[in-house]
Formats: structure tokens, C-alpha cells, sequence
């Protein structure tokens, strides 16, 4: 038996005969947990939450909850008796009753339950839908839909809580405020949940771990600092998106030789014998601006991201660069000009391919 | 796939509705009567050949008809334009024989508008100036103002759909208002009027008070001569195994334009309400007229001479048992419509929970049934009721159930449940499309059970689809005739068929009351259901 409160063991995760994610395992420790699955748009993350929730079978691995089995070959037992609940990210409230009818029927389930920690009124008040209680489902938006879907899962109490795509129909000014208030929940309610998300930083403001499934694997389960700052393998740092690999030799246990950065120092996360040929993983607040260096590359691409900017450098070898300074820096470098790197370059984690 | 009773009920539904089916076309491999040899060197090819006329003719009549008065209350205003909008569809109350009744009683030898003239001009012999609309002719006329409705209802929906872009696109293009209409509106809306069309063929095709009234030899009164006239079933099923083709290309070919209509939805983003252009002058008056003279012939005309005849021989009217006539329509309405729904209802929900391809299919075959002409289906049970009392119920040694199914209540309400099947299951089906698959899950996870998903959230959501349907299952059964003809037990009326057997033995007059109250009572049903058809269309 399980000692964890949740737990997923090798299990392939398929819909219609066919396999979406391979081989699956992972593992929520404590009930009121939070955790985040991230991936690209179609790669099963969904496939996951439904089999959980029991929508979908499984014919190879288990599935247990409390020391439970939900799922595996020989057992499944249906959605109704799992207390699982599943907000689904497409308009799944009961079209024919009002918002507050769809959420009151979300805490009928809940009748009888000992723990009420969170009320209707507070979650109500929390998602900010009091004004659309006595609507009906086609008369608000596609957010205000999502965030009564939301608000019906949660007033279930569920052993587990399964949300896909939150907040993906929410505004934009609206979604930080609505991530906090959901973080708060879910903390004071202690509901253990599982996110699905396709937003890296949705995903690690909110889990306290953090899943990246790609290529029909889970490739890595850790917490979001360690999936940012030591991710396993190319691939996610390919889908982070928040850095750019170089070509490098390592020189001794903690430096390594770029012909274009020259020698960076830091601690290798992974050992490589010396003079091995390796990818090393540049993010962009790995280097540092220095208008006085000697160490100039090009300025191709600028963006803006209001507390920052990110440079994007050229260097002789053709490799591009990113750089963040902050935007309150004395001087913005246009395209075509040159861009200074701070000498000598040490990385905290050095992580090689 | 998981096999529950849902399952189960669901495949058992729709086997039972494709028996008939299964009967003609099994028949196909059996020997017929002489009558088969005699009728092939005869009349098969004059048949044939009248169908064949009169489903062209039909065609283009409904074609003209219906889809002009729908573009012109669909893109226009004018004096009676929201009246139309409705009252066009009002002729669906009066069948195509009530029609060829209300045809001939004006137009026949000393009939009502010889007697118009004669008050309006004195004393004369008019019967020679008048027009006389009945053989071929009058069929044509009779079925197309019946059935004219099909068309106008799908074209106008479809043209309501058209965003003002499309016409804004062609105004921008520089095309004139005809350009537009057969370059964009026309084309846009086709599949539609397909599909409208292609339901009048085979109502055309099915249909037989009219047809036979004017003793037109077309498929479906052979068949319904050949099985009364010489008692021979195997041809009778013969005949309709090749009408039965014919019909299911039509059929086919509907529901592909079905799949096709579609692509011409618009989606949320791109829409933008049409606005109708006010006409004025003589272009107004044209329209008006033009919609008016459609209503005038296709409603009020047969209405009014029904009418007339029931005044001017009010003892017709005392001669009829009506309190009996009404409970007896009231008790196959009631009782069809709740067996169509419960099993209509279980089957889509079986459908949906079981996923099943194969379930699909055959659910998707067994709809066929409305395609079946009510002669064919009627003849085809009586085929599959002896079949199955010969060779299995004697055999075992049970007494015959031939009375249990044949002129009995059972009997017709299990033929007008096969008939009307697709009726009940589609209109289940498109209030089902409208909910998202992840509310039955939302309610598994709220903890409710397949059966309690069923009962609390999907029938109060279907609610209205199901009143609308019950609306359409009671006109259809008000006004049909040959099933209730031939499988009616003993002494056992309607309207349809008290006004039938009046026709046959050429007592019009007498057949005037039963149809003025089949009509009346159709047009309050169409009336009610009316609301429902505009708000499908967002108005």
C-alpha cells in the first residue's frame, strides 16, 4: 500500500485506444498538496485529469488515492465514487440551471461532509461571481463560466481536485489576482489538486511541484525552481523557452571554455570529465550587462517586458543569446549596437547535455 | 465499449425499428403472384412513369414556392411580412388529400365556383369555362401547396443564418439584388433547400390519399392495389424494394447536404445580423401579393371551401360522431407520443453513453423508417406478423397473435412508432447536441449515477425539445392516412380516414366536416409549434 496520499505508478495513459502519455509515475505526498502538470496544447495532459477522474480506463499501472485503488487492470471504479471532482476547461456547468444552481449542486455532494473549511459564500466572494449567480450558462463569458465551474469543483471538497486550464478564458489583468485568490483556497480548504496548465508561470506560482510532460512522457517531476533551474533533459528546456544551449568544452571540475564567452566558472550540477564536449544551458539572467566590457556582442532583437528587458545577442559564431536587464537601466541599446557582457562569467548551477 | 442495459435497451430499440426494412428487402428473394407477370407487360412502366412526373413536377412547383416566399420575408419588409413569416407555414395542415378535395369540390362540374359565378352573373352554363384541375395535374397542385412547407421552413432558417456580410460583400462586388440572390444568397442556402427538397420527394413518392383520389397509377398505389386487389404481399414488398432504393438515394443524398449545410453556419465571431431592406411602391405590393397568393391558395382556399360545405350541409356535421373522432385521435396522439419519447429518449441516451460505433450505425439505419412510405411500412408488418406467427408462434404451438398486432391499437401505434421514429429520435438528438459531453461527466463527478444524469439533468434541459416534439409527432398522426387505413381495428375512425372513406365513395360534401376539424386542429398545433421554429431560428 501506498504511503503517499496520491500516487500514479506506471501508467500508460490512453484515449480511444490510443496512448497519449507513456509509462507515467508520480506522487502527491501530503493531503492539501498542490501540484501543476504542464506541457504543449494535445499532448494528453487532459487524458491524465480524466482518467483520474475516472473518465477514461486503464489497462497497464494503478492509480490509488488514500491507499485506495481508483484504477488499474483488474479495478476501476466509476467517476461518482472516487469524490473527485474535475473542472473542466470548456463550459461544463448544466446549461438549463442558473450559475447558483450549478454551484449548490456542487455542495449537495459535499452534505454531510465534517470539514467545511471553505463556505459557498467565501468562494463566491473569492472568484467574484456574486453579480452572476442568477444567470444562466449563456448569459456570461467563457471566464466568468470558467471561474463558476471552478467555484461548483470546489465547494464539493474533494479528496482531490483536478483543474484543467483554470484560467485559461480569464482576462489577462484579471488572472494574477484570481491565481492568488486560488492559491489561497486551495491553502485554507487544504484540498489536495492537480493543475493542468500550458503556462510555465501559472504552473510554478501555483504547485508546490511541478510535472513536464513531453513527447508522451513525463520528463521531469520536481519542484518549478529545480524544473527552471535544473531542467533534465534538452527537451524541456526547449519547451521552457528561457535559455539557449551552447556549445562548450569543459576545462576543469567548475569551468568550462566558449569560444565566443571565453571561460565561465560555476558548479556543475552533473559531473563531465574534462575535456568533454558539451551543451551548456545559458539562461538569461545567467549573464550580466557591463557597458565597460570588452566583451561586445550584437543587438539583434529587444523585447520589452515591462520590469525588464531581454536582449537578444549575436555572437561571432552565430549563436544568439538572451540577456535580461532591468528596464530602469541608464541607457537602452537599440538594434545593430553593441552590448556589453560582464567579465568573468560565473554561473551558480552549470548545467550540461 | 461497455455493455450496460442502456446498451442493450438502445440496440433492441432500433432493431425492432428496422424490421420492416428488413422484411422488404428480404423479400426481394421470394416468388410472387402471376399479378407480377401481368402487371410487368402492363402498367409497371405507366407507374413509373407518372412517379417519375410527378416528383419532377412537384419539385420545381416547391422549389418556386418555397424558397421565394422565404427570401422574400427573410430579406425583406413589407405589409404582412411578419404575418407571413408563420402563416406560410400553416399549409402543413391541410394534407395533400384534403387539398385534392377542396380542389375538385370548387372547381368540378356545378361545383363551388360554378356556383360563385352564377350568383355573381346569373343563370349560365360556366361549367365549360371552367378550369378543371384534377388527374395529374391535380395531384401536382395538391401535393406541392401541402408540402411546399418543407422548403420554405429550411430555406428561411438558412437564410436567416446568412450574415449581412455576405450580402455587404456582394453590394461591395457591385452585383445587382437578382446577382446577388443566384450568386450568393441561392448558393449559400442550398444544401438547405436540398434538404428541404429532398423530403418532399419522398413524402411525393410516399404519398397516396391525393394521388389515389385522382386515380394516378404511381408505385404506392400499386403497391396498395396489389396486396388489396389480389392479396399478393410478396409483389406488394417487390414494388416497394425498388421504390425503397429510390427513396434511400434521396435519402442519402439529404443527409449528406445535411453534413454539408454545416460548413454554412456561421461562427460567433464572424456574424453580423442581417438587416432587412424596406420595400416600397409596387415592388411592396408585388411581394405582398405574391405571399398572400400562396397563403390564399395553400391555406385559406382549402379551408374556405371545407368550410363552406360544412355550412351549406350542416347535417353532415350531426351525422358525424366527433366527440368519438376527437378521443380516438387524443388516444393515439397521447399514447404514440409517449411511446416514441420514452424509447426515443432511451435510445439517444443509450447512444451516448455506450460511444459505440456500431450502435451509431445502426441507429442511424433504423431513422430510416420515415423514409418508408406508410403503405410500404403498413403492408411490411402485416408481412412480418404473419411470417413470424406462421413459422415460429403456431410452430411452438401458441395460439395466433395475428389479432394482437393486426387491426388492432398495438398494431398501429407500433407502425406509427416505426414511422415516426426518426421524427422523435432526431429532434432527441439535435436538443442532445446542444449538451457538451462534459456535463454528463460533471455530473458522474458530482456523484450522480447514469440513470439519475438522465432524469435531473438531461429531461428538464429537453424539455422544450420534447414538447416540440410531441407537437410534431400529433400533426403527423392527425393527418396520416394509409397506415390508420389499413391497420385500424374494427369501426375504429379518425378524421383522416372518416374523410377518406367519404372521398371514395364521392360523398366530398360528407368529407368536408372531418376535414375542416382535421385542419383546425392541425393549424392550432402548427400555431403553437410555429414559436418554437422561430425561436430555432434566433428571432
Amino acid at each position: 500500500m501506498s504511503k503517499n496520499f496520491f500516487e500514479v505508478k506506471n501508467v500508460d495513459f490512453k484515449v480511444g485506444g490510443k496512448t497519449k502519455v507513456a509509462n507515467v509515475s508520480f506522487a502527491i505526498e501530503k493531503e492539501g498538496d498542490v501540484i501543476c502538470l504542464l506541457g504543449p496544447s494535445g499532448i494528453g495532459k487532459t487524458t491524465i485529469l480524466r482518467t483520474i477522474a475516472g473518465l477514461e480506463k486503464i489497462k497497464k499501472g494503478s492509480i490509488e488515492l488514500k491507499g485506495n485503488v481508483l484504477s488499474s487492470e483488474k479495478i476501476n471504479l466509476e467517476p461518482e465514487d472516487r469524490n473527485i471532482s474535475l473542472a473542466f476547461q470548456e463550459n461544463s456547468l448544466f446549461p438549463h440551471y442558473t450559475v447558483e444552481k450549478n454551484i449548490l449542486l456542487g455542495a449537495e455532494k459535499n452534505k454531510g461532509k465534517k470539514d467545511h473549511q471553505v463556505s459557498f459564500q467565501e468562494i463566491i466572494e473569492l472568484l467574484d461571481i456574486s453579480l452572476i449567480l442568477n444567470k444562466y450558462p449563456h448569459e456570461i463569458s467563457a471566464g466568468e463560466a470558467q471561474r463558476a465551474s471552478l467555484a461548483r469543483s470546489l465547494v464539493t471538497q474533494p479528496d482531490l481536485l483536478l483543474l484543467d486550464e483554470p484560467l485559461s478564458n480569464v482576462d489577462q489583468s484579471f488572472k494574477e489576482e484570481i491565481q492568488e485568490k486560488l492559491k489561497k483556497i486551495l491553502k485554507s480548504s487544504k484540498i489536495t489538486t492537480i493543475i493542468v496548465t500550458h503556462d510555465s508561470y501559472e504552473a510554478f506560482y501555483l504547485g508546490s511541484k511541478c510535472g513536464i510532460i513531453l513527447n508522451q512522457e513525463l520528463k521531469q517531476f520536481d519542484d518549478p525552481y529545480n524544473v527552471y533551474h535544473l531542467p533534465n533533459s534538452i527537451e524541456v528546456v526547449n519547451f521552457l523557452n528561457r535559455g539557449t544551449l551552447i556549445h562548450a568544452e569543459v576545462t576543469s571540475p567548475k569551468s568550462l571554455e566558449n569560444k565566443d564567452l571565453g571561460t565561465i566558472t560555476g558548479n556543475f550540477i552533473k559531473p563531465f570529465p574534462i575535456g568533454s564536449k558539451v551543451k551548456l544551458l545559458v539562461q538569461p539572467e545567467d549573464l550580466h550587462h557591463d557597458d565597460k566590457s570588452n566583451l561586445k556582442f550584437e543587438v539583434v532583437d529587444r523585447k520589452f517586458r515591462g520590469t525588464n528587458f531581454i536582449y537578444t545577442l549575436k555572437t561571432p559564431s552565430n549563436t544568439l543569446i538572451p540577456v535580461f536587464v532591468h528596464s530602469h537601466h541608464i541607457h537602452q541599446h537599440e538594434i545593430d549596437e553593441k552590448f556589453g557582457i560582464k567579465r568573468p562569467i560565473h554561473i551558480d548551477h552549470i548545467v550540461c547535455f | 465499449m461497455k455493455f450496460n442495459s442502456w446498451y442493450l435497451s438502445s440496440f433492441l430499440i432500433s432493431f425492432v425499428v428496422l424490421i420492416p426494412v428488413i422484411t422488404v428487402f428480404s423479400s426481394f428473394f421470394e416468388s410472387t403472384s402471376n399479378y407480377y407477370e401481368i402487371l410487368k407487360n402492363t402498367f409497371l412502366m405507366e407507374y413509373i412513369f407518372n412517379s417519375i412526373i410527378l416528383l419532377i413536377s412537384v419539385l420545381a412547383l416547391t422549389f418556386i414556392i418555397g424558397t421565394g416566399t422565404a427570401y422574400l420575408v427573410s430579406f425583406y419588409n413589407f405589409p404582412g411580412s411578419n404575418f407571413f413569416k408563420w402563416a406560410l407555414i400553416l399549409s402543413f395542415a391541410v394534407p395533400p388529400y384534403i387539398y385534392a378535395y377542396s380542389l375538385t369540390a370548387f372547381f368540378e362540374n356545378y361545383g363551388t365556383a360554378f356556383t360563385i359565378l352564377k350568383n355573381l352573373f346569373g343563370d349560365a352554363n360556366y361549367n365549360k369555362n371552367i378550369p378543371k384541375f384534377d388527374g395529374m395535374f391535380g395531384a401536382i397542385l395538391s401535393i406541392s401547396f401541402s408540402l411546399y412547407a418543407y422548403v420554405y421552413i429550411l430555406a428561411r432558417a438558412s437564410f436567416l443564418y446568412q450574415s449581412q456580410n455576405l450580402i455587404d460583400l456582394g453590394k461591395n462586388l457591385g452585383f445587382s439584388k437578382l446577382k446577388s440572390f443566384y450568386k450568393i444568397i441561392l448558393p449559400a442556402a442550398r444544401p438547405a433547400i436540398v434538404a428541404g427538397l429532398s423530403l418532399v420527394a419522398m413524402e411525393t413518392l410516399a404519398e397516396f390519399g391525393a394521388v389515389d383520389f385522382f386515380s394516378i397509377n404511381t408505385l404506392t398505389t400499386g403497391i396498395y392495389n396489389s396486396w388489396i386487389t389480389f392479396d399478393d404481399l410478396a409483389f406488394a414488398n417487390r414494388v416497394s424494394f425498388f421504390l425503397l432504393l429510390f427513396i434511400f438515394s434521396l435519402f442519402v443524398l439529404e443527409n449528406l447536404s445535411r453534413r454539408r449545410a454545416k460548413y454554412h453556419l456561421n461562427s460567433k465571431g464572424g456574424f453580423k445580423q442581417k438587416q432587412k431592406t424596406k420595400l416600397f411602391g409596387k415592388s411592396s405590393f408585388l411581394a405582398f401579393i405574391f405571399c398572400f397568393l400562396i397563403f390564399f391558395m395553400s391555406f385559406l382556399f382549402p379551408l374556405g371551401q371545407m368550410l363552406y360545405w360544412t355550412i351549406k350541409f350542416p347535417e353532415n356535421l350531426f351525422d358525424l360522431q366527433i366527440i368519438d373522432l376527437v378521443l380516438n385521435t387524443l388516444y393515439l396522439v397521447i399514447l404514440s407520443s409517449l411511446v416514441l419519447l420514452i424509447f426515443s429518449l432511451i435510445s439517444n441516451y443509450g447512444n451516448r453513453v455506450s460511444n459505440n460505433k456500431s450502435l451509431n450505425f445502426l441507429s442511424t439505419l433504423s431513422i430510416s423508417g420515415y423514409a418508408i412510405p406508410g403503405v410500404i411500412l403498413a403492408i411490411a408488418f402485416i408481412t412480418f406478423i404473419a411470417w413470424l406467427d406462421d413459422s415460429i408462434i403456431k410452430s411452438l404451438g401458441f395460439a395466433s397473435i395475428k389479432k394482437v398486432f393486426i387491426g388492432s391499437i398495438l398494431g398501429l401505434v407500433l407502425v406509427y412508432f416505426i414511422r415516426f421514429y426518426s421524427l422523435a429520435f432526431n429532434g432527441i438528438k439535435s436538443g442532445y447536441e446542444k449538451i457538451n459531453i462534459s456535463v454528463d461527466e460533471s455530473a458522474y463527478l458530482l456523484g450522480y449515477s447514469k440513470r439519475k444524469t438522465f432524469m435531473n439533468i438531461h429531461i428538464p434541459f429537453l424539455r422544450n425539445s420534447l414538447l416540440f416534439i410531441i407537437i410534431l409527432i400529433s400533426l403527423e398522426i392527425i393527418r396520416e392516412l394509409p397506415i390508420t387505413l389499413i391497420l385500424r381495428p374494427f369501426n375504429f375512425e379518425t378524421f383522416a380516414t372518416t374523410a377518406y372513406i367519404s372521398a371514395s365513395e364521392d360523398l366530398l360534401e360528407a368529407a368536408a366536416v372531418p376535414s375542416l376539424f382535421l385542419i383546425l386542429i392541425a393549424s392550432l398545433f402548427i400555431i403553437i409549434s410555429s414559436k418554437y421554429i422561430l425561436k430555432e431560428n434566433n428571432e
